[in-house]
């Protein structure tokens, strides 16, 4: 084969893995990206550094947690981690001396790693791993780099070549587990591989030789881990051997080991590069072959294993549209999902139209329906206490259980900025100012939230900006307003919320709306007219919101709501017309012996904004 | 710093474990020494490098500036070791300044700092400073750079106690936590330096989120060869060291209502007192305490350890007795006990959550025969139920005459009370007029409010029904913030006691030189070699014990027994 032709499939596999890469990290999981970061940690401190490097494999989480901050821009990121994976081709390449027409080969183990980041679905809230995305590539590479036969360049014997290489084995494993972990191991074992090849292409082929480098690799394998961890008290005893592979583990022994096949995949397959020179056809079909079909089982897992979960990407950018204020693009995200939602979409929604003043007037022209909460690995129930408890809590000012729902976060799936930045809020909020002077002063020591930080400095230095702060005005006000109980969630974060707010009382009309909202959507009767009342009070002359409007007629004319005289309420035309006319047409469809189901279909494209089609159409209060 | 100390520390971190020892022996200890010291070469240069810099650094003195702007303040340092009194065997009280660029510090007659905005102090040349001024003071003088211009601030003092202190101390290290259990440790400190280790993490023993509560470490007269400590959730249990043996023990038997909790040494005997409790927690919604933790039954019982027996002392369903603590001559049990009947069933947790606000506790204490072990009637000892407070966690000095309790507005966790506060009863009046219990005088008319009595208790005297008893003033040691689980050095000299001062959130220790005379001085917070290091740290220091030595048993030895079954206690 001409070195052209060689030249240019190597250029064009690279080409296309990078294009790929690309395309999955980039194009299709930006957010999922951009959140992984988020829910990411490193700072500049020593004591984030010695939290690293007291396990196996702190280098490779320190350095890897650094290199995470950059999915902050998900391009950068992205073009990071593809340039290392580039790096991670062009080593093993030229280590492994592996011909041009195989060079698609080595990027399995590659796409092994861009498959383990893409996959991960809903498993991302319950990550514990700040260096997930870099930790991997940066811990292959180095495995790769520590295997380079250095010593068949060095100008010395071939007796003492055999000597060096033999030492540096146990060397790699004994020097660097602690800084690689498992990683540490696979570089022992490519070592070992590169210099059996190595002795046996120079005629110094032996039975002693080989037998020497395999039974001291597997003394190494055996003994490093188990002696170097025998001292620490910061793992367990029984994993020295695995420790730096990612399990896919949660409570009560629910593992998900799919996941885990990427990480099986990027250890065992480089264990195959030194052999791929050996293979002795020179015909080029053949070689081509085979690349075109490791190539086809390569894309064909990456779209397969890719989580392309429309809620799951927009419950990403909503959050981080809540988080940063930002309704108008909360409420287009919302306004774009038709199918059934998650709970939390609901409540990201419910917050950005609470902050406008809209939730008595315009929640229920979006999609309310509602799908049960994700299932990840067929056993674990993904909940909004799982996901962004904290922020949704914060949003309505109850701190106390956002700052409760953060910490245990934190405690399961370790800090990161997300979390870091929601303390410092409730912080704020609480008028706890030390603390949020502590959490800035972390965040102070990243790389991407510092800015974030002096915003939030100044805001901490004087509190009457608070109120008139887009991100803090209705949190303030709602903490203010809400009264004090002693209790628990449970886990239900939106039932928690609501059931607290249909029995508050308060003057204040932008909370007291929020009061009422509650109340109806929790479809309580008692809590409704109190909160109608108490509207009616604090607001006198202005007219009820369009769904209160609506809900008032409901419960009278057709719930039946006995002892309410409505006489005092000045309804909207609009409002009177169309629930007399969706009463009119619920009756006919009713009359033509629809059932349920499809009398709410055909009833939607008219009435599926209103209050009354709601109530219908979901028999149920629909929570969390 | 201390290279030489450092490298003993790590020295220290590899010494082989028994269960290897069984294993490999000799040619395990010998190559296990080997490859770990060259195994972590990598990071051990890095450190070494690091530490290295930091001799260099902090060995060369820097020298004070010639042009500055005298202020007339003394300097914002952090933490605020100001006019503080240390015992002569502390490690060195490094700190910082804030918003400088550069600080230095005329300690004695030595210069320290000229290092970003830190001072840290070389702990030899410390030491001999201490020595030297001894009984006396420490003046310290700073000069900070801002912006190029130097200024310099009116010295303090520290002064220094002729009383040393106990060299270590233990506490749990968590996160400021709720329910999750994943990280925590029980840790000790030397306080001559800044060594610190693991006495047990349940980080050996953690899998997934299942995590392992560890808590209540307690120790007989401040030694190591008998003390114990909690397991929960996973492999619950006890572990007690027994003269150096180490057992793991199931302390709940059918008359128990549940396991084992809070706990006291008999100080001669081999007897622990425990309370056994049924442990509630809930959250506020507003209210920065955050936190309720309530007891819906409490009992108190003794734990004959040679015997494995457990006896009941306590076990009065209108009672809520909690935190036994002997006294030093071992002839009395102190305890707390609140009054709760309840109005619709035993333990109705709904009914409690309403009324948790009347849940305040008193002291009171039994007399012990230790030839019958038998218990004498109980005695109110303080009735902070009258003054609208809750007394818990009392700890009695060495001459019996003080007792230490943590008070706040209702409850037992008073670190999750803003208003609580560390108070000293003095007992040298209070024993020639014991009282017995009366329920009847006890009522509560409305919930006290977290600042009502805040300050009341700062009175040097306080009446009780048919006697006088003395309070000593512990206006120097309290802050706004919450203070709990206080505790006498075993001299005396130096109470101990966690404060969430610093943030509102992060349990720290702090330790105040009581003389004596009987006065209590500002308190200092434990010092750290790297003075940022509380305030970055996002884990709390919590319930800590004074100890004359270290633990010896390692955490494997607890890891390998907390694996075995534990050994099922006899009731009686």
């Amino acid at each position: 084969m001409g070195a052209n032709v060689g030249k240019i499939l190597k250029g064009s596999y690279l080409t296309a893995f990078v294009a790929l890469a690309w395309y999955f990290l980039y194009v299709r999981n930006a957010d999922t990206m951009f959140f992984m970061q988020d829910r990411g940690w490193w700072n500049s401190t020593f004591l984030f550094w010695n939290d690293c490097v007291s396990v196996p494999g702190g280098l490779l989480s320190w350095t890897g947690a650094y290199l995470t901050q950059y999915f902050f821009y998900p391009a950068i990121g992205t073009s990071m981690l593809i340039f290392l994976w580039v790096m991670t081709f062009a080593l093993a390449k030229w280590s492994f001396r592996v011909p041009n027409e195989w060079s698609f080969l080595l990027v399995v183990p590659l796409a092994a790693l861009l498959c383990s980041d893409i996959q991960l679905g809903y498993w991302v809230y319950i990550l514990n791993d700040v260096d997930y995305v870099f930790y991997h590539p940066l811990g292959l590479f180095a495995a790769l780099l520590l295997s380079v036969p250095f010593w068949a360049y060095l100008p010395v014997s071939l007796k003492a070549k055999r000597w060096i290489a033999l030492a540096w084995i146990p060397l790699i494993a004994v020097l660097f587990y602690y800084p690689l972990g498992i990683y540490a191991l696979l570089a022992a074992v490519l070592a070992a591989l590169q210099a059996s090849l190595y002795f046996s292409e120079r005629a110094a082929k032996s039975f002693a030789l080989q037998l020497s480098l395999f039974a001291l690799l597997a003394l190494t394998l055996l003994l490093v881990p188990l002696l170097e961890t025998s001292g620490t008290t910061l793992m367990r005893p029984d994993q020295p051997w695995m420790y730096g592979f990612r399990k896919f583990e949660f409570e009560k022994g629910l593992r998900d080991v799919s996941l885990e096949v990427p990480f099986y995949v990027a250890l065992l397959a480089p264990t195959l590069f030194p052999f791929i020179r050996k293979i002795k056809t020179k015909r080029l079909f053949y070689s081509q072959s085979i690349m075109v079909l490791t190539a086809a089982a390569v894309c064909y897992s990456l779209f397969d294993r890719d989580f392309n979960d429309y809620n799951f990407h927009a419950e990403m950018r909503m959050q981080r549209g809540v988080e940063e204020c930002r309704w108008n693009d909360v409420l287009r995200e919302a306004a774009i999902a038709k199918a059934p939602v998650t709970r939390e979409m609901v409540m990201f929604r419910d917050i950005a139209l609470l902050n406008r003043g809209e939730l008595c007037s315009k929640r229920y022209l979006y999609n309310n329906e509602s799908v049960p909460p994700v299932l990840v690995s067929d056993s674990i129930h993904i909940r909004i206490a799982d996901q962004a408890a904290d922020l949704i809590y914060f949003n309505y000012g109850e701190t106390v259980f956002a700052i409760r729902r953060a910490i245990e976060r934190c405690m399961h799936y370790g800090y990161s900025y997300y979390t870091l930045r929601m303390l410092v809020r409730c912080a704020i909020v609480n008028g706890e100012k030390e603390n949020a002077r502590k959490y800035l002063r972390l965040l102070g020591r990243t790389t991407f939230q510092k800015k974030w930080a002096a915003e939030a400095q100044r805001l901490v230095a004087d509190d009457k900006l608070l109120p008139t702060d887009e991100c803090f005005r209705m949190p303030l006000k709602l903490y203010n307003e809400g009264s004090e109980l002693v209790g628990v969630d449970d886990k239900y974060v939106e039932l928690t919320i609501l059931k607290k707010w249909m029995y508050s009382i308060t003057a204040d009309p932008e909370a007291q709306e929020v009061a009422l909202a509650c109340a109806m959507m929790m479809r309580d009767r008692n809590c409704f007219w109190s909160q109608v009342q108490q509207y009616y009070n604090i607001n006198p002359g202005k007219a009820f919101p369009t769904h209160v409007q609506e809900a008032m007629l409901f419960e009278v004319y057709e719930l039946k709501m006995q002892g309410v005289n409505l006489s005092f309420v000045k309804f909207d035309d609009r409002v009177l017309q169309r629930y007399k006319a969706f009463t009119e047409r619920w009756r006919q469809y009713a009359g033509n012996g629809m059932s349920d189901k499809q009398l709410w279909q055909a009833l939607r494209p008219e009435f599926g904004d209103t209050y009354m089609w709601d109530y219908c159409a979901f028999r149920q209060v629909q929570t969390n | 710093m201390n290279l030489k100390r450092k490298l003993s520390a790590v020295a220290l971190e590899v010494k082989p474990t028994s269960w290897l020892d069984d294993s490999f022996g000799e040619l395990h200890s010998s190559l296990f020494i080997l490859m770990r010291s060259v195994a972590n070469s990598s990071l051990f240069i890095l450190h070494s490098s690091f530490i290295l810099l930091l001799f260099v650094a902090c060995s060369k003195h820097p020298s004070l500036p010639s042009d500055f702007t005298q202020l007339d303040a003394q300097p914002s340092i952090w933490p605020d070791y100001t006019g503080v009194t240390v015992p002569p065997n502390i490690a060195p009280l490094n700190f910082l300044v804030d918003s400088v660029d550069d600080v230095v510090a005329l300690i004695g007659e030595q210069i320290y700092g000229g290092k970003d905005n830190k001072v840290q102090i070389d702990e030899d040349e410390w030491h001999e400073m201490l020595a030297a001024a001894k009984g006396k003071s420490l003046s310290v003088s700073v000069y900070t750079r801002k912006d190029g211009k130097w200024f310099g601030y009116k010295p303090f003092v520290i002064n220094v106690a002729e009383d040393e202190i106990d060299p270590y101390i233990s506490y749990r290290v968590l996160p400021p936590t709720f329910v999750g259990f994943d990280e925590l440790a029980i840790r000790q400190r030397n306080l001559t330096n800044f060594e610190e280790t693991d006495i047990y993490n349940n980080r050996q023993i953690s899998k997934g989120l299942e995590g392992q509560c560890i808590n209540c470490h307690s120790y007989q007269n401040y030694r190591t060869d008998n003390m114990m400590f909690h397991t929960r959730l996973q492999h619950p249990g006890t572990m007690i060291v027994s003269d150096g043996e180490l057992l793991f023990v199931d302390l709940k038997d059918e008359s128990m209502i549940s396991a084992a909790a809070y706990n006291s040494w008999h100080p001669s005997l081999p007897i622990i007192a425990f309370s056994t409790d049924h442990t509630m927690q809930t959250f506020h919604t507003r209210d920065i305490s955050k936190v309720e933790v309530m007891e819906s039954a409490s009992d108190i019982i003794i734990y004959d350890i040679k015997k494995n027996r457990v006896q009941t002392v306590l076990n009065d369903s209108a009672e809520l007795e909690l935190f036994p603590s002997w006294s030093p001559d071992g002839k009395w049990l102190y305890y707390c006990s609140a009054h709760y009947e309840y109005k619709n069933k035993y333990e109705d947790t709904e009914e409690l959550l309403q009324q948790y606000r009347t849940l305040q506790y008193n002291l009171y204490r039994l007399s012990f025969d230790a030839s019958t072990m038998t218990f004498g009637q109980p005695e109110l000892i303080y009735d902070a139920v009258s003054l609208g407070r809750s007394a818990v966690q009392p700890r009695i000095s060495q001459d019996g005459r003080y007792v230490l309790f943590a008070e706040g507005p209702w409850g037992l966790f008073h670190i999750w009370h803003t208003s609580a506060d560390i108070k000293m009863l003095d007992l040298e009046a209070i024993d020639h007029s014991p009282l017995t219990i009366d329920h009847s005088s006890k009522s509560i008319s409305s919930f006290p409010s977290e600042e009502a009595g805040r300050d009341s208790m700062v009175n040097v005297q306080w009446s009780m029904f048919n006697g006088q008893c003395s309070m000593v003033n512990v206006q120097p040691i309290n802050s706004p913030l919450p203070e709990s689980y206080p505790s006498f050095s075993s001299n005396d000299r130096w109470v101990m006691f966690e404060s969430r001062r610093d943030d509102g959130n992060y349990t720290r220790t702090f330790i105040s030189y009581f003389d004596r005379e009987g006065r209590l001085h500002k308190p200092f917070e434990v010092p750290a070699e790297d003075p940022e290091y509380f305030r970055l740290l996002l884990r709390s220091w919590s319930r800590p014990e004074f100890m004359k030595e270290p633990v010896r048993i390692t955490p494997r030895q607890f890891y390998e027994k907390a694996l075995t079954e534990p050994i099922k206690v006899d009731g009686k």
